[in-house]
């Protein structure tokens, strides 16, 4: 029975993290038979190594602690008779025969051929490319989390942390938790990432958070013994004058997860690339089915976000399964379901992922939804974008057009609104808006690309034809833009006007010069510095497929996980080319390097 | 004709070496359409042996050329890419294998090939790391050798380029125009374009690229896997193969070890996935033969298509019903290693209708009205 | 450095034993891995890189990354983080791609 169990489950589900542990309980208590697999020592993914108590909503754990909720959740798992749960074992490929599976501990590699597959594999970290960033004390945020609380082991005495998203804020209080000095936590941004109440707990602490602050290198020739920090300029290059330099011994990168999609790819499941939900993302529905119909994802994988969201995620994708597996209507606990999520997703700080479900035609209605509408019909016509939504007392845009298009009326704090039948596109609006709220753009420019116009007050001004790089509501660089013509203004906001790939109109808001980067690592496994990189581009290697297979990128043990999306990255930037349009890496098995010894067939014979 | 304009379909190994040859021989008007990205076909999937045992004798003198040109590779075209002449070790388990091995090895001589024939104990002196247990014999041919056939495949386009050849990456052809029994032109997204001479090098599409052309070809395509595992030091300098056992293993200059085997029940058609049974049936096989391997890790697995023609061996030459129309196709899984040879007599082919050191009426599609020689040594 | 005090966890230290690395004895207690109990002796160089030969340590702590490859009793690219340390197993720094034991082959 057992061995049935484990060979042929209902379901599989892959990642005992909130959103495969909430699933197996669903699934469980509907008497489906469930095997649940996680490559980890413990169950509970991410919430084992957070002592911090969570935020969020009463049913899911609110308000206590990562690894107590974990431990809430694996009890539940344990007294259910319908899941069984094997720990320490890798899924390293969903094949065409089977799902692969290898067992740490007895070195064996087992084929699965479930009903269902749910993967919750959860997110991976990025790396970052700076001088030395290679040398032994630098390590990713989660792996100093788990020396930390996992191992009770500080892997040094004095910290620096790069990015004060979440992850990085609460890695602070974690360490000075566990007594170690954070010298500070540097932010290239102007504005914290993570949420003000963790920002604001580490600074009570006091504990630095510099914002437009970067890492330029680290210092040491056999491990870290310091790290150079300096201030950025708008540009995000680091002002040589104010260089300064920190003695540390460790410097910890939590500089963003990236889903891992590499079981969901290989199952042949299309991915799209979401810059809000982390990188690349399996195409999903509100039911979280992948598009192989008996594949789901759910949690971090599907979008990084919360704990609560992967529960209820992955409770969602359970309640389908059930639905599917026993011929049940559970439409009135999916709705309920899906009503907690739209209303924890309404808020503010759910923006990001608001704006990324979107493009995968998921709608969550926001409270103060952010006016990024598209214009249908007008997608030939160069017109003026207004993102000014909150009332305050303003009218420039108005008493600027020469048409009358815009019109903010008697209550000079009313919101804009324009008709676009009286607009000719001349622009004069955009330059006059104090908020430099106002964007120009034309969506059907040439072939897929769009015409967007910038207000920039910053030098140096850009000249058409130059390649700079573009960027997002928060900053981040997603493409590289030409510059299409520059209209220089008496009072100062010049609009540049670049051309864009199209999928990129409603996103891009902003362009900065490209810097140039100096020598740093791009992939560990096979020593290839960003120089090798930029010379094979250089060199005419522009496709993502033929740069990887000419420097060996992605082909080392590590699968690809920490070059990939630096490789990527530089191309981007070199060439102009988004990643929209750079396809992701195939995914190729297994992905995690397995001894021919556990492959070796003959136990299965006797058995 | 060197002034004619020259499409080519394919990106791969094939068209590349023929685009290269047709540039270096002076053709001014070459331009090269590939669907994908270069080495995106069965040239970027390969195991990258070079190997001139072969049981046809066309076969051993395409291979005997290319080897020359393999190695001289770095001169002529300067680029490094991994070539090695580390020889082929092929182990004969049955009496059958080894009696064929022997036949072989004396057409191979008359070719004037230098092949060595082993002994159990003579391979376990030479390559202490071969589990000899169950081999009859051994045949060892020193000059040949593998390259890395990413290198290679770039290396022919950048050259080319260099040389004036146009090359279009993401551009699939989509319609051959003919009329009356010529191709006329063709169509990609691009736009259309008119063209003197058509080369098919579209490996495991050869069949799809003759139908649009208004002709047939007698190819299908074969998944075929293949894997490799983590670099370790170098040591391992032959390519070994075995037919009986249906294997071969290599050790890259970059030091992991590549390895494949056939699958006699694999379908024909495009399909890329992979199989968790590959993966085992290759561990149990290899541990057994290569012992050393067991405390070795996978660390990539992948598959690629064999176009295959009724007798293994390719078609290279002009299509019989179209007359403007060449191919070079039907590669099995030795295209990689003839490369330079089929580029070098494509080329000469259609610019003076001869060539200078491979008769190409071996390979040209009315054989197969002929009796077929079979190619016997494939995995 | 091993944490003593915590205010939130506690860490179960049972059974104390002593490992080798490059022939120096080091302490460690049940249920470490390699690689923590290397860092908590300050011991964080574990290979060498394979084209520049640049000292490397532990990056990823969950076997992702490659950058924690060692050699246990003769094995090559063994990950720190992942595999356990044993009583008097004996650990080197992995200076190259590895060398595997050929010598298996002779039978
Ligand atoms: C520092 C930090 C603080 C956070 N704070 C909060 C907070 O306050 N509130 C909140 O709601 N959220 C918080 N989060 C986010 C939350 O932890 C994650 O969103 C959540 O854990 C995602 O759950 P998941 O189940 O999708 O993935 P994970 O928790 O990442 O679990 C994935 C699991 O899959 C396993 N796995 C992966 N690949 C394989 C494979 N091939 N084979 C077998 N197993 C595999 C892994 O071992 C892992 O156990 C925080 C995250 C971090 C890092
Ligand atoms: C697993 C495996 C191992 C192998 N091992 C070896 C070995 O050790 N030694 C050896 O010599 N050979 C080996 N081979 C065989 C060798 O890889 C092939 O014979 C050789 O690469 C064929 O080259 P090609 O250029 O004909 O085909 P490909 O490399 O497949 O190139 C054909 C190209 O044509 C393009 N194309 C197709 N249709 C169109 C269209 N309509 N428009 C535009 N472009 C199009 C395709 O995208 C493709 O890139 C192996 C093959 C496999 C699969
Ligand atoms: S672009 Fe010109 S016409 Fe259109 S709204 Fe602005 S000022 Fe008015
Ligand atoms: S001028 Fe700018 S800020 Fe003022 S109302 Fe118009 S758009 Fe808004």
């Amino acid at each position: 029975m057992k061995m049935e169990h484990i060979e042929r489950p209902e379901l599989l589900i892959i990642g005992g993290g909130p959103a495969g542990l909430s699933a197996a309980i669903v699934a469980s208590n509907h008497g489906v038979r469930t095997l649940l697999v996680d490559e980890g020592v413990k169950l509970g993914g991410q919430l084992v190594k957070q002592t911090h108590k969570f935020f969020g909503d009463e049913e899911f754990y609110a308000s206590k602690r990562g690894f107590e909720i974990a431990d809430i959740l694996v009890d539940e798992v344990k007294r259910s008779p319908n899941v069984l749960t094997l720990t320490q074992t890798s899924v390293i490929g969903i094949y065409e025969d089977a799902v692969g599976v290898y067992d740490r501990t007895k070195e064996k590699v087992f084929s699965i051929l479930p009903g269902y597959i749910l993967v919750a594999a959860g997110a991976s970290e990025r790396f970052l490319s700076f001088p030395g960033n290679d040398l032994p004390g630098i390590y990713g945020a989660g792996a100093v989390q788990t020396l930390v609380n996992q191992y009770g082991v500080l892997p040094g005495k004095r910290f620096l942390i790069v990015g004060s998203g979440n992850i990085g804020l609460i890695l602070a209080y974690q360490l000075y938790q566990a007594g170690a000095d954070v010298v500070a936590i540097v932010e290239i941004t102007d504005r914290i990432g993570g949420y003000e109440v963790h920002a604001a707990k580490v600074k009570r602490l006091g504990i630095p958070v510099l914002t437009n602050h970067t890492l330029v290198r680290a210092i040491g020739q056999e491990r870290v013994r310091g790290a150079v920090i300096a201030k950025v300029d708008e540009h995000y290059s680091p002002i040589p004058s104010t260089e300064r330099e920190l003695v540390v011994d460790v410097i910890c990168l939590a500089v963003g997860l990236v889903p891992s999609v590499e079981l969901v790819m290989q199952a042949g499941a299309e991915l799209i690339y979401v810059n809000e939900l982390g990188g690349y993302v399996p195409r999903r529905d509100f039911r979280m089915r992948t598009t192989v119909d008996n594949l789901f994802v759910a949690g971090d994988l599907a979008g990084i976000e919360e704990a609560t969201t992967a529960m209820i995620e992955g409770k969602i994708a359970a309640l389908t399964i059930v639905e599917e597996l026993r011929n049940l209507d559970l439409s009135e606990e999916i709705e309920r379901l899906q009503k907690k999520l739209s209303i924890f997703r309404s808020g503010p700080t759910s923006e990001k992922v608001r704006r990324g479900l979107e493009k995968m035609g998921i709608h969550y209605e926001g409270v103060s939804f952010q006016n990024v509408k598209q214009t249908p019909g007008l997608e030939h016509k160069l017109k003026p974008v207004i993102e000014c939504f909150q009332p305050i007392p303003c009218n420039p845009c108005e008493t600027s057009c020469p048409t009358g298009a815009i019109v903010v009326g008697d209550n000079i704090n009313n919101p804009p609104k324009i008709d676009y039948e009286k607009c000719t596109g001349c622009g004069i609006c955009a330059i006059s808006c104090p908020g430099l709220a106002i964007f120009m753009i034309q969506e059907d420019y040439t072939g897929n690309r769009s015409l967007i116009g910038v207000p920039y007050e910053f030098l140096p001004l850009p000249q058409k034809g130059d390649v700079v790089l573009a960027l997002d509501r928060d900053g981040n660089i997603v493409s590289n833009a030409v510059v299409e013509k520059v209209i220089k203004s008496k009072n100062l906001t010049n609009l540049v006007y670049i051309s864009i790939d199209r999928d990129l109109a409603h996103s891009v808001r902003q362009i900065v010069m490209p810097e140039s980067k100096p020598a740093s690592y791009v992939c560990r496994c096979e020593d290839v510095t960003v120089e090798d990189v930029m010379r094979a581009i250089d060199a005419g290697f522009t496709d993502y497929e033929e740069l990887r297979r000419y420097l060996r990128i992605g082909m080392g043990p590590c699968g690809g996980r920490t070059c990939s999306s630096l490789a990527l990255n530089l191309l981007t930037r070199k060439t102009g080319r988004s990643p929209y349009e750079l396809r992701p890496q195939i995914s190729r098995p297994p992905i995690f390097p397995v001894p021919f010894a556990s492959l070796k067939g003959g136990e299965e014979d006797e058995g | 004709m060197r002034d004619k304009s020259i499409v080519i379909i394919g990106g791969g190994i094939i068209g590349a070496s023929i685009a290269y040859h047709l540039a270096i021989m002076g053709a001014k008007n070459v331009v090269l359409f590939e669907k994908n990205y270069v080495s995106s076909g069965a040239t970027g999937r390969c195991g990258g042996g070079i190997r001139q045992q072969w049981s046809a004798r066309g076969n051993v003198r395409l291979a005997m050329r290319s080897v020359r040109k393999f190695e001289t590779f770095k001169q002529e075209l300067g680029w490094d890419i991994e070539y090695r002449q580390g020889g082929y070790l092929l182990l004969a388990y049955t009496e059958e294998e080894a009696e064929s091995f022997e036949n072989n090895v004396k057409m191979q001589r008359e070719e004037g090939l230098h092949v060595e024939i082993l002994t159990p104990e003579s391979i376990k002196r030479r390559f202490p790391y071969v589990n000899t247990t169950g081999v009859l014999l051994g045949t060892f041919c020193p000059t040949d050798g593998h390259a890395n056939p990413h290198l290679a495949n770039f290396a022919y386009i950048q050259r080319a380029r260099e040389l004036g050849v146009e090359v279009y990456t993401h551009t699939e052809v989509t319609v051959v125009e003919t009329s009356s029994n010529r191709v006329t032109g063709i169509q990609t997204k691009r736009g259309y374009l008119k063209c003197d001479v058509l080369v098919n090098a579209s490996g495991a599409w050869s069949k799809d690229v003759a139908n649009m052309a208004g002709s047939d070809l007698p190819t299908e395509s074969y998944r075929h896997q293949i894997l490799v595992t983590e670099p370790v030091e170098n040591f391992m300098t032959p390519l070994i193969m075995s037919f009986s056992k249906n294997f071969y293993i290599r050790q890259t200059l970059h030091g992991s070890f590549l390895m494949g085997q056939g699958d006699p029940d694999e379908k024909p058609g495009i399909n890329y996935r992979t199989t968790l049974r590959f993966e085992k049936e290759i561990a149990t096989k290899l541990t057994t033969v290569l012992p050393f391997l067991r405390n070795m890790r996978i660390v990539r697995h992948w598959s690629g298509h064999y176009n295959m023609s009724p007798d293994a061996q390719p078609i290279i030459g002009r299509d019989r019903n179209v007359e403007n129309l060449f191919h070079a196709v039907g590669f099995s899984g030795h295209g990689f290693m003839l490369a330079p040879a089929v580029g070098e007599a494509l080329a000469e082919m259609i610019l003076t209708g001869k060539t200078s050191h491979i008769d190409l009426s071996d390979f040209d599609m009315n054989r197969f009205e002929r009796k077929l020689v079979k190619e016997k040594n494939v995995v | 450095m091993r944490i003593e005090n915590h205010p939130i966890l506690r860490f179960s230290r049972a059974r104390r034993f002593v490992f080798f690395f490059e022939n120096q004895p080091v302490e460690a207690f049940e249920g470490e891995t390699i690689a923590a109990a290397l860092i908590a002796n300050g011991i964080d160089t574990f290979r060498l890189s394979l084209r520049h030969k640049r000292p490397r340590g532990l990056f990823c702590a969950i076997g992702k990354c490659s950058s924690c490859l060692v050699e246990v009793d003769g094995k090559p690219n063994v990950r720190a983080c992942l595999t356990l340390a044993r009583e008097g197993m004996r650990v080197r720094l992995q200076k190259n791609r590895g060398v595997v034991g050929v010598e298996d082959g002779a039978h």
